[in-house]
C-alpha cells in the first residue's frame, strides 16, 4: 500500500525483499511487509525465525544482504541519522550501561536525541511516575531488577515521541500493572493515524489483544500476514486463536504433538 | 570430584570468561562476527596473544633490570652507592614495577571475572562446595598464568645471571612469589571494593565526589609505584647518602616491602654477602626478620586467596537505601558533552577506566608538587613544569584506546541512537584533551605559585595542544577503522593488547614528536616555535584522515 492508499500519509515502515545472511546462513529470506499509519503490526515467530534480524536491520545494527527498507520513505542505510531520530527502540535484552543510573541513562538519550530539556523533563516525569520508577531512578542499573531496567528502556523509547516504535519483546520482565499501562499507551499512541508500531513477540495472547495485523515468520520466511479475521479465513477455521493459526501456518501442530508424546514416554 | 573436576570446570569457565572479555556481550556489546567464524578459537587466540605480550613486557622488565646491574650503569645511576645497596634497590624496583603491571592487568579483566556469572551458575549445581572453591581459585589463577609464570621464571634467571650466582638468582624467588601473590590479592580486593562501594553508589553530585575520592585513594598505591620508578635516580642518591651515614631511617627503609626481598639475593651474591652489603649488623638482622615476617604474612595471604575468588565472584553490587525521590529534572546537554559526561560517569564507577583518567592527573600533581617543594632554581622551574606537562600529554594519549573501549558498553543500544561517528570521535577526543588540560592546569598552578612566569609555560601547553588533539584523533580514528571491519574492539591490556599497541604507538609518536623537537632544539623560545609548528602540521595532516575514516564508518 502506497502513501496514496493511506490518505496521503507516509507509510511508517516498508520492507521489500529484505534478506539477511550470516555467511552461508540465510536468517531472513526476501521478507516484504509494511506497518501502516495508525497500525500496531505484530511480528510473530519462534526463536531463530528472523524477527530480531529484521529489527536489527531496521535500527541500524545489521546491513541487509538484499532488499530495501523505508521508514517514512527514507532509507535507513543512506539517511541513517534521520531514520534513527524517528525511531524509538526497545531491544530484546536489557543490556545497558550498568554504571549509569536510569536518570543518567535518560539524560544521555535525551541529549543525543536533542530533546528540549523542559520537554524531556516533563515526559520523563510522566513516564517515571506512571511506571513507578521513582525509587530506582538514582541507583545504578547494575543494582536494579530486570523489570526496572526494562521500564527504563521503555521510557527512553517514548522520550522523543517517535513516529515509529520498534519494540522487541517489550513486555518481558514487566509486572502486570506496567504491562497493562504499556498496552494502553500503545493503543493510544497510534490513534492519531500517523504513527506506527512494529511489535515483535512470542506471546500469542499479547499479539492477539494488541496488534491490528500480524506477520508470521518461520525460518526467515513470511508464512502468513493479516488481521485475525483474515488469518482465520486463510486457514479456514472460524474462532481459531492466533496460537492455532500460528501452529497451522508454520506446520508445527504435528511437531508439537510429537514432542509432547516423546516427553510423556520419558 | 576433587582437583581434577575443578580443573575441568575452570577450563569451561575460562572459555566463557575469555569470550566475555573479548566480546563483552554481557555488557551490551554487539556481536558482529560472521557465523562461520570459529569465535571460540578466535577468542583463545586473542587472549593468548595479549597474555604473551604482557608476559614479554614483564620478562623484559626483569632482563632490563638485571642488565642495569652492570657497574658502568651503576656508576651512572647511583655514583658512590655500595654495589649491594644498588643491586637491592634495583631488584626491589623491578619487583615493584612487576607488581604494578600485574595488578593493573588483573584489574582490566576483573570486572569481567565478577560479571561473567559462571561461578554463580555453578552454585546452583550439585557440586561439593570445596570443588566450587577450587574451581573459582583455578579460574582466577588461569587469568594470570602466563604473566605470573614469566615473573617466577625470568626474575631468578635474569638476576642469577647478572649477579653471577644461580643461588643468588634463586634468592629472588621469594620476592617474585610475593609480587605474584600480592598482585592477585590486590586485584581481587580492589575488585571487591569496586563491586561493593563504587558500582552500587547512587547518582548525584555528592555521591559522585565521594566515588572519585575513593578512586583516588584506590589509585594512590599503584601511583606510588609509578612515582617510585619516576624518581628512582633521586631515590638511589638518597639511599646512597643514607648508607654512608646510617640512621634509623635506613633501618626503616630496609624493612619496608619489598626491600627485604631485594636484599636477600645480595647476601648470596659473590663479592657482596653480609660483610660487603654496606649495612650494619642491626640492619641486616632487621631485614632478615622483616623477610620472615613478610613470608608469614604472604602465607596467610595465600590461604585467604584460596577462598576469596569464590566469595567475591558471588558478591552483588550493594544497592543504596535511598529515600523515595521524585523524578526531578533531566539535565540535557549537547551531544559531545553528553558523551563526555557519560564516559566520566562510567569511569566514576569503573576503577579500570578511572585509573587511566587519574594517572596523568596524579602524575601532574606529584611532578607539580615536586617543583613547588623542591626549591628548584627559578631557571629550572620552566624545565620541570615542561617535563610534567610532557608526561601528562604522553600519558593522556597512551590511554586513548581505553577510552574508546567504554563504547562497548551498551553498544547494541547506542548504535540505534542518532549518533554520528563524528560526534563519537569528538566526544572521545574531548575526553583526552580534557585530561591533558586538567593535568596542565595542575602543573601550571604549582609552578606559577613558585615562580611567576606563566607566559612560557602557558605557551608550551598551548603549543603541545594540537599534537595531543592529533594523537587522540589518530588513535580513535584508527580504532573506528578497526571496528568497521571487526566490530567494536575491546582494547585493553588483557584482551586487546595487540590492538592497543598498534594504535598507541603512532599516537605516542605524534604526541611526542613536538615535545622531542622542543627539548632537542634547546628548549628556548625558538624551540617553542618549532614545536608549535610541528604540532599544527601534525593536526593538519591527521584531521582530514580521521574525518575520512569516520565518514567511511557511517
Amino acid at each position: 500500500m502506497g502513501p496514496g492508499e493511506n490518505g496521503g500519509r507516509a507509510v511508517p515502515l516498508r520492507a521489500e525483499g529484505l534478506t539477511v545472511r550470516y555467511g552461508e546462513f540465510t536468517a531472513v529470506d526476501r521478507l516484504s511487509f509494511e506497518v501502516r499509519p495508525g497500525e500496531i503490526y505484530g511480528l510473530l515467530g519462534s526463536n531463530g525465525a528472523g524477527k530480531s534480524s529484521t529489527i536489527r536491520c531496521l535500527v541500524g545494527l545489521q546491513r541487509p544482504a538484499e532488499g530495501r527498507l523505508r521508514v517514512f520513505d527514507d532509507d535507513p542505510l543512506t539517511d541513517e541519522l534521520l531514520v534513527k531520530s524517528r525511531i524509538g527502540y526497545v531491544p530484546e535484552t536489557t543490556l545497558l550501561f550498568d554504571s549509569l543510573s536510569p536518570r543518567e541513562f535518560l539524560e544521555f538519550v535525551a541529549s543525543v536525541r536533542r530533546i528540549d530539556p523542559e520537554v524531556a523533563r516533563r515526559r520523563a516525569e510522566g513516564y517515571v511516575r506512571a511506571f513507578d520508577l521513582g525509587n530506582e531512578l538514582e541507583q545504578p542499573l547494575a543494582t536494579l531488577s530486570n523489570g526496572a531496567r526494562q521500564k527504563t528502556l521503555v521510557v527512553a523509547a517514548f522520550l522523543h515521541q517517535p513516529s515509529l516504535l520498534v519494540l522487541d519483546e517489550p513486555l518481558n520482565n514487566l509486572d502486570p500493572r506496567t504491562v497493562r499501562i504499556v498496552k494502553e499507551i500503545l493503543a493510544e499512541y497510534v490513534r492519531d493515524g500517523r504513527r506506527g508500531v512494529l511489535f515483535s513477540t512470542h506471546t500469542m495472547e499479547v499479539a492477539q489483544q494488541l496488534c491490528h495485523r500480524v506477520g508470521i515468520l518461520d525460518h526467515g520466511l513470511l508464512r502468513g500476514e493479516g488481521s485475525l479475521p483474515e488469518l482465520r479465513r486463510r486457514i479456514d477455521r472460524d474462532g481459531a486463536s492466533l496460537e492455532e493459526i500460528y501452529l497451522n501456518l508454520t506446520r508445527a501442530e504435528d511437531a508439537v504433538m510429537d514432542a509432547v508424546r516423546s516427553l510423556r514416554e520419558l | 570430584m576433587g582437583w581434577r573436576n575443578a580443573l575441568r570446570l575452570s577450563a569451561v569457565g575460562y572459555r566463557e570468561l575469555a569470550f566475555q572479555a573479548i566480546y563483552a556481550v554481557r555488557m551490551g556489546n554487539l556481536l558482529q562476527e560472521r557465523r562461520e567464524v570459529d569465535l571460540r578459537a578466535r577468542t583463545a587466540r586473542r587472549v593468548l596473544q595479549s597474555k604473551i605480550m604482557v608476559a614479554t613486557l614483564l620478562g623484559f622488565m626483569g632482563f632490563v633490570g638485571a642488565e642495569a646491574l652492570d657497574p658502568r650503569i651503576a656508576r651512572l645511576l647511583a655514583p658512590g652507592a655500595p654495589p649491594a645497596v644498588y643491586a637491592a634497590a634495583l631488584i626491589s624496583g623491578v619487583l615493584l614495577l612487576q607488581l604494578s603491571f600485574l595488578w593493573t592487568t588483573g584489574l582490566q579483566i576483573l570486572p569481567t571475572f565478577l560479571s561473567t556469572k559462571y561461578l554463580p551458575f555453578l552454585e546452583s549445581l550439585p557440586i561439593p562446595p570445596e570443588d566450587r572453591t577450587r574451581t573459582a581459585l583455578l579460574l582466577y589463577l588461569r587469568i594470570f598464568d602466563l604473566p605470573a609464570l614469566t615473573i617466577l621464571l625470568v626474575t631468578p634467571v635474569a638476576f642469577g645471571w647478572a649477579l653471577g650466582s644461580p643461588l643468588a638468582g634463586l634468592a629472588t624467588l621469594p620476592g617474585a612469589l610475593a609480587v605474584v601473590l600480592l598482585a592477585l590479592a590486590l586485584a581481587l580486593a580492589t575488585g571487591s571494593f569496586f563491586v561493593r562501594r563504587v558500582q552500587g553508589s547512587p547518582a548525584g553530585l555528592g555521591s559522585a565526589a565521594l566515588r572519585w575520592l575513593f578512586l583516588v585513594l584506590w589509585a594512590v598505591p599503584a601511583f606510588a609505584i609509578y612515582a617510585f620508578i619516576s624518581f628512582s635516580p633521586e631515590f638511589l642518591a638518597r639511599l646512597t647518602a643514607l648508607t654512608l651515614h646510617p640512621t634509623a631511617a635506613l633501618t626503616a627503609l630496609v624493612v619496608a616491602f619489598p626491600f627485604p626481598f631485594g636484599f636477600l639475593p645480595t647476601l648470596l651474591a659473590p663479592g657482596m654477602g653480609p660483610a660487603g652489603i654496606g649495612l650494619g649488623p642491626v640492619d641486616v638482622a632487621a631485614l632478615l626478620l622483616a623477610a620472615a615476617v613478610y613470608g608469614a604474612l604472604l602465607t596467610l595471604l595465600a590461604a585467604w586467596l584460596y577462598r576469596a575468588p569464590r566469595a567475591y565472584a558471588l558478591l552483588l553490587p550493594s544497592a543504596p537505601n535511598g529515600a523515595r525521590r521524585g523524578p526531578g529534572p533531566l539535565h540535557t546537554t549537547g551531544v559531545v558533552t553528553a558523551l563526555l559526561r557519560k564516559d566520566l560517569r562510567i569511569a566514576s564507577r569503573s576503577p579500570a577506566y578511572a585509573f587511566v583518567i587519574l594517572l596523568p592527573l596524579l602524575d601532574a600533581l606529584v611532578l607539580g608538587l615536586s617543583t613547588f617543594v623542591g626549591h628548584p632554581a627559578p631557571s629550572d622551574v620552566f624545565r620541570l613544569g615542561a617535563s610534567a606537562v610532557s608526561t601528562a600529554a604522553l600519558l593522556a594519549t597512551f590511554f586513548g584506546p581505553a577510552f574508546f573501549a567504554t563504547e562497548v558498553m551498551g553498544y547494541s543500544y547506542t548504535r540505534t541512537l542518532p549518533l554520528g561517528v563524528r560526534s563519537l570521535l569528538a566526544g572521545k577526543v574531548s575526553l583526552i584533551v580534557l585530561i591533558y588540560g586538567l593535568a596542565a592546569f595542575l602543573v601550571l598552578s604549582f609552578t606559577i605559585a613558585r615562580v611567576f612566569q606563566p607566559f612560557l609555560l602557558v605557551a608550551f601547553v598551548l603549543a603541545e595542544l594540537p599534537a595531543v588533539v592529533a594523537a587522540a584523533l589518530l588513535e580513535i580514528g584508527l580504532l573506528f577503522r578497526i571496528s568497521e571491519r571487526r566490530g567494536l574492539a575491546v582494547t585493553n591490556l588483557y584482551t586487546g593488547a595487540w590492538w592497543a599497541a598498534i594504535v598507541t604507538v603512532p599516537g605516542i609518536i605524534v604526541a611526542g614528536l613536538p615535545l622531542g623537537s622542543f627539548f632537542s632544539f634547546g628548549g628556548d623560545l625558538g624551540a617553542l616555535g618549532v614545536m608549535a609548528g610541528l604540532a599544527l602540521a601534525e593536526l593538519a595532516l591527521v584531521l582530514p584522515l580521521a574525518l575520512a575514516w569516520a565518514r567511511r564508518n557511517r
